[in-house]
Formats: structure tokens, C-alpha cells, sequence
């Protein structure tokens, strides 16, 4: 490259932003206005505009209400983003708030509460309250959602500055839509507030009612949602209410309607007078009607309201079914919804005409549509005794069309209604045995299974049909299997003939030898047991009397029921599920980016080990309380046994004699292998691997003796040299005879500060292990330090700070690791965590992570550690305080090991 | 004869507005003194937490006028109004002794801004009517006024209260501009 080409990094033009900036300094206004919308339009498009926060904030005092508007509509995008420069925008919203035009002022004051810096909401505040008590109600009104805001962003300086206080005066405000508002306001605070914030009271109900007949629909929905959570002292007042609402539901907008229809579901199930309830569910009738000839999306979410409304009260809309019907143009969505409804309002007075609908529904072209209406007509038939033979001639006529999947789904329904009608109806039986070739599905297939079976005395041929579904049994799913092996059994109980029982061995060597799935073996091998000890009591238990089915399906638990109603034209009613169910609501805590401590310091205090791992101070396993319950169940009683016996720590029923296992069933879980440190070669044949572990708050010498000599070997005994820690063996060492070519694992259990050696501290463990044959061996095994971290490691935060406060500097230890990488915190935190290392915060410094963690070792000697990688890259520093720094380096030793590997 | 008028204006001054600057600590006076220029009158004020910009048309001359907050949390954004500003009107609280130090160390300290290279100083020491503020003298002796170089300044003694001195020194600064070839 020539030395002239640097011509080519040198631009004249200065690019878009510093232009803009240029253009919003400029003298002149037009300029300056045309400048602000250029810059709104590349804030929709995306572009990153915030750099000309200042400048675009300099353009907001002005007459100009178009060139206002904009400004506003950037500071709510970016003042997120500048949150220091922010506050210069302060003082222009204290002077429109004060601005003599209405509109002025509350636009102020709307945008106020969009901006969600907590540097500023002080300020904002003091004109917040003057907007509150303005003699416009246009700004009262808007001022009201302000503070729904405000609440959001700092709910302690709502309640301090006495701005619920003044929402609740404005209920009593002569505007309506003043009213709706505060109303609004009030139950959005209520909802994130677990004190009770806004009660309805005799005064504000009339209130409340005056203003629902003047304010605009939005402000109805509002009222009516409040309303709908009062409790009514009697139900003469609950009559009243009713009474002023009724009207709402004539209004043209749906979700008026739909509240108004919640409110008075809510009421009236304190009204006694069955009149009055006789009455209002005629006049609820006629709207809720209406919501059905709306779009097919509101239809959609009508249908889902209509179907929680017609488990509570089917007496609404019982001489409506003619509505429910689906029209062919009806979507999919509408129709599956429709055929709901119509089931839970069929009856024996409208079965016919629904009947007649459903068979028709099930000649369509849309499959899941017309399977849907083959097990509508099914499950009518269990629902209507009277009306059940009917719906079995239907389903018998829709089988004779011979369309594959309505003959299947007719065979499943069938099965149904044979569990329903016992004994009533096996005179259908030969026509469904016509279409047994054609069923290709699981749960068709199982049906007619299922009801050959049970039916078996009465079809001749059942052996033969039966055999002709076994010669494929290997290959059919476990749903099918298991009803041939039922069946089957049946069969051979009811007919105990030469070619049932052939079959039954068939079936029983299938279902027990050749398969894999353990239902269906356990399932045979019952039946085997049974069939061998005791064909009777096999007769009994197999051919007892079964219980009716009753259609309990789609139908909601009441208590769940009741819930949704209270939730109808909510998204919870259009999901039957309670809104906790779907909608997470971060409570606003008082956080900062760089004190971001995660919540698991709270939520992790109780996973932590509960118990003490050290005997003398863990209360005994009788008293567990909560924390105990769960996984640490097992490990309590464990806890509180003395060291040095040998815990039944797996829950094995081992006693002491035998917690050797071969090697075949190893005691231990599945783990890495144990590393050999005395290797066969130097053993004469005896091979040692030992390793330290921790299982549930105890230290245990995890060891693995293989005999690969040519002599049985035994009496074998350890002893542990003086070291470090003061480990030592809490108790004998259990191994068995051990023939040639054997091997025995254990788990000596271990005890500390018993044989303590002087010195600097070292990892070093030495043993000695000897047997009756062979000299003594002598090895050597290096300690992690890990294995002293005790379960009760985990500190408060605040305990942490001060601990690491009160802590001298010099007792601070840091080392690097340049060879290790941090590629998730999750992970790191997990193995850490695994090892008994917990996490208390953790911060973001530049592109670093840096994570706090406490860890204990035994005399409760704690361990502060600060862990400082960027993601992805290697090198990672480690820092720790601790009242003995002296451990340090082993410490970081057995860190580096566990982030390694 | 407004055609004349025009076109001398705009040989006199071109067609530009002087923007202005009015700083000082908080509770010098700038807001007061701000409205009694625009308006005439004294309006009650409440500490600036931001900006107020008004237009005072005086002597021919069109100056937009920007009162920028004097709380010290606000002092670090004044830098952001800096470019183009033909002049600096700095507001000292001649009754409050006691942060005259302060109110030297900031007044110097935007005097070093390269922004502001050009700009001239006009200086109010107001409050005057206010029993124990020290006069015109005291505050220069105070502000190190004798140490300005390379630059044009002056000060008035100003009561924003009475509306003493401030058209005074706006005469000053709008004949400083007018002849000073901004």
C-alpha cells in the first residue's frame, strides 16, 4: 500500500449523527423541529440515537406542542439508556406541569411516570402531587395512572408521599372517568401489594356505581373488575348491585360485557331468592348470544368464558344450544369450542337435534374436527342414560361409512360406553368385529382388545381374534400389549381351554422374557403369580365388577372453577389456568447493575444442608422440621449417628458386618474410578485404589482392594500416619476374605484431628495397610482439600461483608490461574456448589464476572472467596480471606483440580 | 422603513440569536434573574434541576437565554450546553461569603474550556439588597477577576429582586457583541 492511500480513512462527510446534532442546535426552529423528527424516525426504525440525548432534551422548551410530543417520545425511549443526563429534563416537566394548558399538563405527567429512572422519580413527584388536585379532570385522571407507575418503579415513595391517599380521594372525584381511573390505578397497585391497599366500602360503592353509568367503556371494564372482587354484606345489597350493573349488559363492547357478567356471577352467588337467580340468568342469556356473532377471535374467547360459565350455571344458556352450533365456515379454533359447549349443554330434551348436528359434524373433511364429534357423541352417551342407545345407533351408522379413522374413533367411544352400561349393549359387538381388520391405531386397537376381553364368554370366536392380533405382539406399542396380556388372561379365565391356555403361554413368555418395558412385565409376572397359586382368586381378582365411568372429562375441579370465574375476560379464563400459572411478576427491588446479588442467596438458603454435619450440634432426626424433609430425609438420621460408626448412609439395610458389596454391585454410585496407589505389581498382587470422599457431611476413605496373588488374603488393617488434618480411620476396616481373583470395595469412615503432625500444611496422607499373608504395605495418597468443605458452608450476605470486613488484609490471599477458562457461570457455580462451595453475589466489573462464594472447613473455620474470569476467555484469579490463611495453598491447589477437569 | 431596518439589523449583527449562558451556584439568583430580564417581574422559583431557556430580545439584539441548574449534581452537565456560546453570564450570590471560594474555583474552571474560548464574561454580583453582600470590588477581589486574560468582562453590582444592574450589564454585553465581531 502507498502512502497516498490513507486518503481513504479521511472522510469529509461526517455521517448521520453528527449532522443531526448540528441540525438540533440550529437557530432556527423549523430546522431544530425537523431535526427532532428525523432523529424519532431512526429511533423507530432501530438506529441508535441516544448519543444526542442532550441535545434533542434542549429542544423540549418550546410552544410548540408537536416538537413537545417528540421530545417526550424520545426521553421515554432513551432516558433508560442516559439515565444520568436524564435529570436535565426534570425542571421542563415541572414547568409543564404547571403550563396553562391542560393538555400540556398532563402530558407532562404521563410521560413522567414512563420514565423509569430512579434518579428522577423524586423530583417528579412534587408535580405529580400538584396534577393529582388540578381543577382539570383530564389531568386528574391522567395524574391517577401515574402513580399506578410511580408505584411500580418505587412503591415505598408512593406510600410515603401519600399519593394512595389521594388516589383513594379521587374515587370520590365528581368526574367519572377521574373515578375509572383511580379505580384502575388502585387495583393494579393492589395487585402488587401484599398489603390491602384498596377496599371497596359501603361510601365508595356508590360512588362507584354513579360513575359506571357515565364513564367511557375502558372505565366501565375498570369499575366492573372492581366490583366484581367485593364482597357484598347480604344479599340484599348483593340484589342492589346486581341491579345497577344489569344494564351493562347491553353494552356494544364485549369485554363490558364480559365484566359485567363476571360481577354478577360473583354476586349472585349470594343471592338466595331463586327468582332473582332464575331472572338474571335469563337476562345474561341474550348477550352473552350476542358475543357469538362478533369476529371469530372474540367468539373464540367468548367460547372459552361461555365454557366456565356453563359449569357454574348451565341454567344460562340451557335453551340456547341452537347458537352453539357450527357454522361450515366457522375456523377450526371456533368449532372444537363450540362442540364443547355443546356437550356440557346437551340434554335429553335437545339430545335429538344434537345428535342430528354431531353426525353431521362427523362426515366433514376436517379429521380432528370429525373425531372430535365421534367422541362427543360418546361422551353424551355416558353423560344421557336415556339418550345412550341413540347414540349408539348413530355411532354404529357412522362405523357402516367405513371412513378408516370414524369406524376407530367410534370403537374407542364404544369402549367407553360399554364401561359406562355394562351388560347392556354387547348386541353391537359382532358389527364392530367387522371392521377389526381395518383398525391400525394404538388406542383403537386396545379398545376392541379391551372389549373382545371383556366380552369374551359371549363371542365365540374371541380365542381366534385374539390369536389374530398376537401374532404381532412383539411389535405393538406397551398400550397395546398390555391389553392383549389382559385380554388374553380373560379369555383364558372365562374359557380355560386347550387354545387360550397355549395362547396365555404365548402372551406370558411375550410380556415377561422378550420385552423390555417394565410395566408390562411386572403386569405379567402379577398375572403369572396369580394364575399359578390360585386360578380362583386370579377369577376374582381379574373378572371383578368394575366401577361405572362417569365423563368427569374437561370438566374443571370447582375450586379451580370458581378461581377462573372471578378471572373471566382475563387471559386466565381463555387458558382455564390461574393467572399465577402463567404471569411471573418481578417484584421491584430496590437493585442496582452492580450490586446485582442474585435471589438464589434467599431461595438457595434453603436447599442449603439444613443439618450440621458434625454429630454433637445436629438436633436428632425426630424433630425434623421442614428443612429436613426432602432429599435430606436420608441424611438426617445419618448426621446424628456417632462418627464412628458406619452410617447406613446409602439405606442399603447393611449393618456394620456386611457394608462390603462385591464388586459386582458397587456400594458406591457409578463414579470415576478410584486412582490406584498401590499397584498390583509393587503389592504382590494386591492391588489398592483409595480416595477421599464426602457423603452427607462425613469424610469416609473410599477403597477398593483387588487380589490378584495366587492366595486367599485376609485380616486386613489400616493406620493412617500423622498428618495435616489429623485424619484417622473411625473405625475398623471391613473387608472380607478376598480369593485370588476377587476384589472388595468399602468406605472406611474417617475422623479429624486425631493424629495432628506439626509443620506447614501439607496434603500428604501416609497408610499403611497389612493382612495376614502378606508384609506390610506402605503408600502414600494426596488429600483435596474439598472434602473438608462442610454442607453449613453457606453464609448470609451480610454475614459475609462482615466477615470479610472484620478480617485483616493479610489473612487475604490471591493467586491466578492462567490455564483455566470459565466458559458459563452456571456451570462453574454448579460444580462449585457441588463441592460445597456456595454462592452468595455475584457483579459484572467491565466484561469481567466476578463471583463471591463461602465455604466452611471443619472447627468452623470459614472461607471467603472471590472468583474474578471473563467468560470464554482463559485465566481466571481467585482470591480468598480466611482466618487461616495458611491453608491457602492447598486450597487453591484442589480449586485448580475441580475447575480442570 | 422596516425593509431598511431589517437589512441594517442583519448588517449589524447578521440574522443570529447570542446564545447565552447564565450559570453560578445554586441559589445565586439565575432563574430570578432569568424571568425579571424576560418578563419584567419577579416570579417565585424553586431550585433548578435542569435548564430554562427563554428568549430576551433588548437593544436590538436577540438573546436566548439558557439557566442552567447550579446544584453541584448538575455542574458537571453545563459542559453540554458549551459549543456556540457567544457569552457567559456568571451569577455570584454576593451575600453567601461563605462558598465564594466555590464559586471562584467553578468560575475559573469554565474559563479554561476550550468551548468557551471565545465567549465574553459578564459578571453579576447580585443580591445586593441583601444586608452584608460585599460590592462589586469584594467579589472581583474574591472571583480573581484580574486573572481573566484574552478575554472581555465586566461586572455589575445587581439586585434581581429590584431589578438593579441587570440591564445595565445586558447593555454592556449587547454593545461587547455588537462591536466584538462575534
Amino acid at each position: 500500500m502507498s502512502g497516498h492511500d490513507s486518503k481513504y480513512f479521511s472522510t469529509t462527510k461526517k455521517g448521520e449523527i453528527p449532522e443531526l446534532k448540528e441540525e438540533l442546535n440550529s437557530q432556527y426552529k423549523d430546522k431544530r423541529k425537523d431535526a427532532v423528527k428525523k432523529v424519532i424516525a431512526a429511533m423507530t426504525v432501530g438506529k441508535d440515537v441516544s448519543s444526542l440525548f442532550t441535545d434533542v432534551v434542549n429542544c423540549m422548551q418550546t410552544e410548540n406542542l408537536e416538537l413537545k410530543k417528540l421530545v417526550y417520545l424520545y426521553l421515554i425511549n432513551y432516558a433508560k439508556s442516559q439515565p444520568d443526563l436524564a435529570i436535565l429534563a426534570v425542571n421542563t416537566f415541572v414547568k409543564d406541569s404547571q403550563d396553562p394548558n391542560p393538555l400540556i399538563r398532563a402530558l407532562a405527567v404521563r410521560t413522567m411516570g414512563c420514565i423509569r429512572v430512579d434518579k428522577i422519580t423524586e423530583y417528579l413527584c412534587d408535580p405529580l402531587q400538584r396534577c393529582l388536585k388540578d381543577d382539570d379532570p383530564y389531568v386528574r385522571k391522567t395524574a391517577a395512572i401515574c402513580v399506578a407507575k410511580l408505584y411500580d418503579i418505587n412503591a415505598e415513595l408512593v406510600e410515603d408521599r401519600g399519593f394512595l391517599e389521594a388516589l383513594k380521594d379521587l374515587i370520590s372525584d365528581n368526574n367519572p372517568m377521574v373515578v375509572a381511573n383511580a379505580v384502575a390505578a388502585l387495583a393494579e397497585i393492589q395487585e402488587h401489594s401484599s398489603k390491602p391497599v384498596f377496599e371497596i366500602t359501603s361510601h365508595t360503592l356508590s360512588k362507584l356505581l354513579t360513575a359506571l353509568n357515565e364513564c367511557t367503556e375502558w372505565g366501565q371494564v375498570f369499575i366492573l373488575d372492581a366490583l366484581s372482587k367485593y364482597r357484598a354484606a347480604d344479599a340484599r345489597e348483593a340484589e342492589n348491585i346486581v341491579e345497577r350493573v344489569t344494564p351493562r349488559l347491553q353494552h356494544a363492547n364485549c369485554a363490558v360485557v364480559l365484566s359485567a357478567v363476571k360481577m354478577i356471577l360473583q354476586q349472585m352467588e349470594l343471592i338466595t331468592s331463586t327468582d332473582v337467580v332464575r331472572n338474571l340468568c335469563k337476562k345474561m342469556a341474550p348477550p352473552l348470544v350476542t358475543l357469538l356473532s362478533a369476529e371469530p377471535e372474540i367468539q373464540y374467547v367468548a367460547l372459552r368464558n361461555i365454557n366456565l360459565i356453563v359449569q357454574k350455571r348451565p341454567t344460562i344458556l340451557a335453551h340456547e344450544i341452537k347458537v352453539f352450533f357450527c357454522k361450515y365456515n366457522d375456523p377450526i379454533y371456533v368449532k372444537m369450542e363450540k362442540l364443547e359447549i355443546m356437550i356440557k349443554l346437551a340434554s335429553d330434551r335437545n339430545i335429538d337435534q344434537v345428535l342430528l348436528e354431531f353426525k353431521e359434524y362427523a362426515t366433514e373433511v376436517d379429521v380432528d374436527f370429525v373425531r372430535k364429534a365421534v367422541r362427543a357423541i360418546g361422551r353424551c352417551a355416558i353423560k344421557l342414560e336415556r339418550a345412550a342407545e341413540r347414540c349408539i345407533s348413530v355411532l354404529l351408522e357412522l362405523i357402516k361409512i367405513k371412513v378408516n379413522y370414524v369406524v376407530q374413533e367410534a370403537i374407542i367411544v364404544i369402549k367407553d360406553i360399554f364401561r359406562r352400561y355394562p351388560n347392556t349393549y354387547e348386541s353391537i359387538i359382532a358389527t364392530l368385529c367387522e371392521s377389526l381388520d381395518t383398525l391400525d391405531e394404538p388406542e383403537a386397537k386396545a379398545s376392541m382388545i379391551w372389549i373382545i376381553g371383556e366380552y369374551a364368554e359371549r363371542i365365540d370366536n374371541a380365542d381366534e381374534l385374539l390369536e389374530s392380533f398376537l401374532e404381532s405382539f412383539p411389535e405393538e406399542p406397551a398400550q397395546v400389549q398390555l391389553q392383549l396380556l389382559t385380554a388374553t388372561v380373560k379369555l383364558f379365565l372365562k374359557k380355560p381351554t386347550e387354545g387360550p391356555q397355549q395362547m396365555i403361554q404365548v402372551v406370558l413368555n411375550n410380556a415377561t422374557v422378550e420385552t423390555d418395558n417394565p410395566d408390562l412385565r411386572d403386569r405379567a409376572y402379577i398375572y403369572w403369580r396369580l394364575l399359578s397359586t390360585d386360578p380362583e382368586a386370579a377369577k376374582d381378582v381379574v373378572l371383578a365388577e368394575k366401577p361405572v365411568i362417569s365423563d368427569d372429562s374437561n370438566q374443571l375441579d370447582p375450586s379451580l372453577l370458581d378461581e377462573l370465574l372471578a378471572n373471566i375476560a382475563t387471559l386466565s379464563s381463555v387458558y382455564h389456568k390461574p393467572p399465577e400459572a402463567f404471569v411471573t411478576r418481578v417484584k421491584t427491588s430496590q437493585r442496582t447493575e452492580e450490586d446485582d446479588f442474585a435471589d438464589g442467596s434467599e431461595t438457595g438458603n434453603s436447599e442449603s444442608p439444613a443439618y450440621a454435619p458434625d454429630s454433637s450440634t445436629s438436633p436428632p432426626a425426630s424433630s425434623s422440621s421442614a428443612q429436613y424433609a426432602g432429599r435430606q430425609a436420608v441424611a438426617a438420621p445419618a448426621a446424628s449417628a456417632a462418627p464412628a460408626l458406619v452410617p447406613d448412609l446409602l439405606d442399603l439395610g447393611l449393618d456394620n458386618s456386611s457394608a462390603i458389596v462385591s464388586v459386582d454391585q458397587p456400594a458406591t454410585p457409578a463414579g470415576p474410578p478410584l486412582p490406584v496407589l498401590l499397584p498390583a505389581a509393587t503389592g504382590q498382587g494386591l492391588q489398592i485404589s483409595a480416595q477421599l470422599v464426602r457423603r452427607d457431611g462425613q469424610i469416609f476413605y473410599s477403597m477398593l482392594f483387588e487380589n490378584n496373588s495366587q492366595i486367599p488374603l485376609d485380616g486386613f488393617m489400616i493406620q493412617f500416619n500423622k498428618n495435616t488434618f489429623g485424619l484417622a480411620a473411625g473405625g475398623p476396616l471391613q473387608v472380607p476374605q478376598l480369593q485370588p481373583g476377587t476384589s472388595a470395595s468399602t468406605l472406611l469412615p474417617m475422623v479429624l484431628h486425631q493424629n495432628i503432625s506439626p509443620g506447614p500444611p501439607s496434603t500428604l496422607l501416609q497408610v499403611a495397610v497389612k493382612n495376614n499373608q502378606q508384609p506390610v504395605w506402605y503408600f502414600s495418597d494426596a488429600v483435596s482439600f474439598l472434602v473438608f468443605f462442610a454442607e453449613d458452608g453457606k453464609m448470609e450476605r451480610s454475614t459475609f461483608l462482615e466477615t470479610w470486613k472484620s478480617l485483616p488484609d493479610s489473612n487475604e490471599v490471591s493467586k491466578d490461574f492462567p490455564g483455566i477458562v470459565m466458559n458459563s457461570v452456571e456451570v462453574t457455580l454448579d460444580r462449585l456448589a457441588a463441592s460445597n462451595m456456595f454462592f452468595i453475589a455475584k457483579r459484572k466489573h467491565a466484561n469481567q464476572e466476578v463471583l463471591y462464594l463461602s465455604t466452611k472447613i471443619p472447627r468452623g473455620v470459614p472461607f471467603l472467596i472471590e472468583i474474578t474470569a471473563v467468560i470464554g476467555i482463559p485465566g481466571l484469579k481467585c482470591a480468598i480471606k480466611t482466618p487461616s490463611p495458611e491453608m491457602a495453598p492447598l486450597f487453591f491447589e484442589a480449586l485448580e483440580n475441580l475447575l480442570k477437569s | 422603513m422596516g425593509i431598511v431596518f431589517t437589512r441594517l439589523f442583519s448588517s449589524l449583527f447578521g440574522n443570529k440569536e447570542a446564545r447565552i449562558l447564565v450559570l453560578g451556584l445554586d441559589n445565586a439568583g439565575k432563574t430570578t434573574i432569568l424571568y425579571r430580564l424576560q418578563m419584567g417581574e419577579v416570579v417565585s422559583t424553586i431550585p433548578t434541576i435542569g435548564f430554562n431557556v427563554e428568549t430576551v430580545q433588548y437593544n436590538n439584539i436577540k438573546f436566548q437565554v439558557w439557566d442552567l441548574g447550579g446544584q453541584t449534581s448538575i455542574r458537571p452537565y453545563w459542559r453540554c450546553y458549551f459549543p456556540n456560546t457567544q457569552a457567559i453570564i456568571y451569577v455570584v450570590d454576593s451575600s453567601d461569603t461563605d462558598r465564594l471560594v466555590i464559586a471562584k474555583d467553578e468560575f475559573h474552571a469554565i474559563l479554561e474550556e476550550d468551548e468557551l474560548k471565545g465567549a465574553v464574561v459578564l459578571i453579576y454580583a447580585n443580591k445586593q439588597d441583601l444586608p452584608g453582600a460585599l460590592d462589586d470590588a469584594a467579589v472581583t477581589e474574591a472571583l480573581e477577576l484580574h486573572k481573566i486574560k484574552n478575554r472581555q468582562w465586566a461586572i455589575f453590582k445587581t439586585s434581581a429582586i429590584k431589578g438593579e444592574g441587570l440591564f445595565e450589564g445586558l447593555d454592556w454585553l449587547s454593545n461587547t457583541l455588537k462591536s466584538g465581531g462575534v
